[in-house]
């Protein structure tokens, strides 16, 4: 019992240090936030299985965990309303070439951080774009001007 | 307005109207999470210890031992005797709460002999004479399962004399 009850209190904790962190930090991996995701993780296997080294405890813990994931994916899908609360909404950072800076500083973005995004997907100038929207997966979706 | 990606709403996601209170949601669940390192360092939740004393004309007893650990965690808890007469036959006596759940990997120096009195573990430590000490070291384990609170009663006997008795109590975290 004390398995599936850590794994579900693991499951919101996770839930709610990502919501705490922001969208942005946890879809730029740096190498120093790969290493402390590993790290992360692995603090959270030891708070879950402890001294259980049984394969009951893996599946004990796993299936809970997939069954809360499972049931938040639904929860998603099912409410509109909470989704917002769940997964967040998209963020437009950008409008016809113009940095909307209130919404930027909202998710602790700066321009150049943005501009640095849409060079990756091949936009030389922040002037022609015409929408940059912060997705919910936190991506940074661009739509050129024509 | 037909250039507008499909499903974004201006109002809401570029004017952010109705999403101005979302900034304080993330700032109070911050301070959630600030909040539990903040407790760790105060001691909330173990394992640093204290001690907890009782004084009787026959003798008197220090216990220095965390009131507070977590599940898992090894710690130590320390005896302090000292005879103010003779104690012929000293015995520890200490409540089941310093055994359930709990490991015990050892006892130093080991007891003359071990016994249950009315379920609670009584420790018979022998002669300690008028004006020494007798320190005696107990390492426990605590089982993963142990979660709660729990009474950790310490008392003294001289024979069948009860000479002092000690309340604490310790809490398990999860």
């Amino acid at each position: 019992m004390d398995v599936v009850i850590r794994a579900a209190v693991a499951f919101a904790f996770i839930y709610l240090i990502t919501r705490v962190v922001g969208r942005r930090e946890l879809s730029s991996l740096q190498p120093f936030d790969l290493i402390l995701l590993i790290v992360l993780g692995d603090l959270i296997q030891q708070g879950v299985t402890q001294s259980d080294y049984s394969v009951t405890g893996l599946i004990l813990a796993g299936a809970t965990i997939t069954l809360l994931q499972m049931a938040v994916s639904y929860l998603n899908f099912r409410f509109a309303r909470l989704r917002t609360v769940l997964d967040g909404e998209p963020l437009v950072l950008v409008e016809g070439g113009r940095v909307l800076e209130r919404n930027l500083k909202r998710e602790r973005l700066t321009p150049e951080e943005i501009a640095e995004q849409a060079r990756v997907q091949q936009i030389a100038s922040l002037e022609d774009v015409r929408w940059a929207v912060l997705e919910t997966n936190g991506q940074i979706s661009f739509i050129p001007k024509q | 307005m037909a250039d507008v990606p499909d499903y974004l709403v201006l109002r809401r996601h570029r004017d952010l109207v109705g999403r101005t209170w979302h900034p304080w949601v993330r700032r109070t669940l911050v301070v959630l999470v600030l909040a539990v390192p903040v407790l760790g360092l105060l001691n909330v939740f173990g394992q640093r210890p204290s001690t907890a004393s009782a004084v009787a004309p026959e003798a008197s007893l220090k216990v220095y031992s965390p009131t507070s650990v977590r599940g898992g965690l090894l710690f130590e808890a320390r005896f302090h005797l000292t005879a103010r007469r003779d104690l012929k036959d000293a015995i520890l006596v200490l409540g089941s709460g310093w055994l359930e759940g709990m490991t015990l990997n050892t006892i130093e120096p080991s007891p003359v002999s071990e016994a249950s009195k009315s379920g609670r573990l009584s420790l018979e430590l022998g002669h300690i004479p008028a004006g020494q000490s007798y320190l005696l070291y107990v390492q426990f384990q605590v089982n993963p399962t142990n979660v709660g609170h729990r009474s950790q009663t310490v008392e003294l006997d001289d024979g069948d004399q009860e000479i002092l008795s000690l309340r604490r109590s310790i809490t398990i975290y999860p």
